[in-house]
């Protein structure tokens, strides 16, 4: 029988970004048990929007939840609000929320790829997709005048327009970036070194992804078709600007990686037909309705599934407001699949999950 | 959304003849403190073929009740029972403390106070 070891990874860690602990039991270096632990930054962020802030405030306090997927919790909560003071936005407000995520999902994914190339020692790949990352940001903040955590979406509708200079600007960087594109995916998919360290590595079945109820590129990866913009055109017309669902079957880094990269093609393909095909209206709607009764909203975050329930009782301030963040659905998972992996791979692995612990701990 | 009310004692039998892996995604756990000591417990899904029907179980009970755990039919029930034991200080089975807030931090966060 051989000796068994235990190795802590985090919550302080050069390969994991996040506040997050892992404990791994180890047998010749083979990983054979794993345990997690997320609790060290939760900020109460729920109690607060249920205490200190009035229901149109709080679309600007879950926007600080996570920097990286801002736009999704503030458009997940607007939705919501909506729901509780029977809104109907503007088409034109429609359009503007899915542009604004199709653009924070190209960045969120590069971001993740940028992550998964570093923890793999490949460290000029790493600097590359950051460098073609840039455009990205630049376009966020053009749109939304802030690079991160932008303020765009707010209950009623959005809180800028999209000027026709800055969509001329998004389709010439398309132009530049699509090319660019093209080489990662080459390098991502074809690489010798990068597949000895993604291949096969880390592999979630389609099983165990339904069995574990993951979300987000990690079950898609493993041919699950989970993706909430292919279920909830009610809130956004997401098959009319050109959504299309992207899988894989390997269910291992390399199949996650391909999945993140394919998936950015749809997200310029959408953005492109969004902009085409922009309505004319209003921005914003308002109403003097308080939230009555409860509501759940959906939306497809970078990462996945991002849940919000809100409970209103007639008053400016809602009774319970509840997130549910797509890391936290992947966490069972990601514990699971470390099994059976060598040591040695965790740094990659951990990266393809992209988890964001800043959503999980809100 | 589907409200599908059910108790402590018919929970376990509710969600397992419901839950199919195939058809259902379990979204997750929730708590509402109602107030004077009272929780309404909920437990969410959507069906993957329809996807925006949404059905909810819940069920209300005294806060000092323990809550029956869904991991026999769930397994991935586990984290949001985690997150409910320390976030609203319940009981539930099969349940340790200390998985989202440090033991020493304050308890029940989203409690009435």
């Amino acid at each position: 029988m051989s000796t068994q070891y235990n190795i802590p990874v985090g919550a302080q860690h050069i390969s994991l970004l996040e506040p997050l602990h892992f404990k791994f039991t180890t047998e010749n270096e083979k990983i054979v048990k794993t345990e997690a632990n997320v609790g060290y930054v939760h900020r109460g962020i729920e109690q607060a929007c249920c205490s200190k802030f009035k229901f149109r405030q709080v679309s600007f306090v879950v926007g600080r939840v996570c920097g990286l997927c801002s736009i999704s919790h503030t458009t997940c909560y607007s939705q919501v609000a909506e729901k509780l003071v029977k809104l109907d936005i503007p088409k034109r407000a429609k359009y503007l929320r899915m542009l604004v995520i199709e653009l924070d999902r190209i960045h969120s994914h590069l971001l993740c790829l940028s992550h998964v190339a570093e923890n793999s020692g490949f460290e000029a790949l790493f600097m590359q997709t950051m460098r073609y990352r840039e455009f990205s940001m630049e376009l966020l903040e053009a749109v939304c005048g802030n690079r991160i955590q932008y303020d765009f979406s707010i209950v009623g509708g959005v809180s800028r327009d999209l000027r026709s200079d800055v969509a001329q600007s998004i389709i010439e960087k398309f132009k530049v970036f699509r090319p660019q594109l093209d080489e990662l995916v080459e390098i991502y998919n074809s690489n010798w070194s990068l597949s000895l360290k993604n291949k096969g590595i880390g592999v979630l079945s389609r099983e165990n992804a339904i069995r574990l109820n993951v979300v987000g590129p990690f079950a898609r990866a493993s041919g699950l078709e989970v993706d909430v913009r292919n279920e909830t055109e009610d809130v956004l017309p997401w098959k009319e600007v050109g959504f299309e669902m992207i899988t894989d079957t390997a269910g291992d880094v390399h199949a996650r990686n391909m999945v993140r990269l394919r998936e950015i093609y749809v997200s310029m393909k959408i953005i492109e037909n969004i902009i085409n095909g922009l309505p004319e209206g209003d921005l914003l709607v308002d109403t003097k309705a308080f939230p009555e009764g409860e509501a759940v909203n959906r939306i497809e975050a970078p990462r996945g599934e991002l849940f919000y329930y809100a409970k209103g009782n007639k008053t400016q301030v809602l009774e319970r407001l509840k997130i549910k963040a797509p890391t936290f659905s992947n966490i069972p998972a990601m514990v699971e699949t470390f099994t059976n992996n060598e040591y040695a791979s965790v740094p990659a692995i951990i990266g393809s999950y992209d988890p964001c612990l800043s959503c999980t701990s809100r | 959304m589907n409200r599908i009310e059910t108790s402590f004692e018919n929970l376990k039998k509710d969600i397992a003849a419901f839950y199919k892996p195939e058809v259902h995604h379990f979204i997750t756990m929730n708590g509402v403190d109602l107030g004077n000591d009272e929780i309404e417990y909920q437990w969410f899904f959507c069906n993957y073929a329809f996807p925006s029907e949404i059905t909810m179980f819940t069920a209300k009970a005294n806060a000092d009740k323990q809550v029956p755990s869904i991991k026999n039919s769930i397994v991935s029930a586990w984290l949001p029972e985690a997150e409910l034991v320390d976030l609203l200080g319940v009981d539930i089975e099969d349940t340790q403390k200390g998985f989202v807030l440090e033991l020493d931090s304050e308890t029940a966060p989203l409690r009435k106070k």
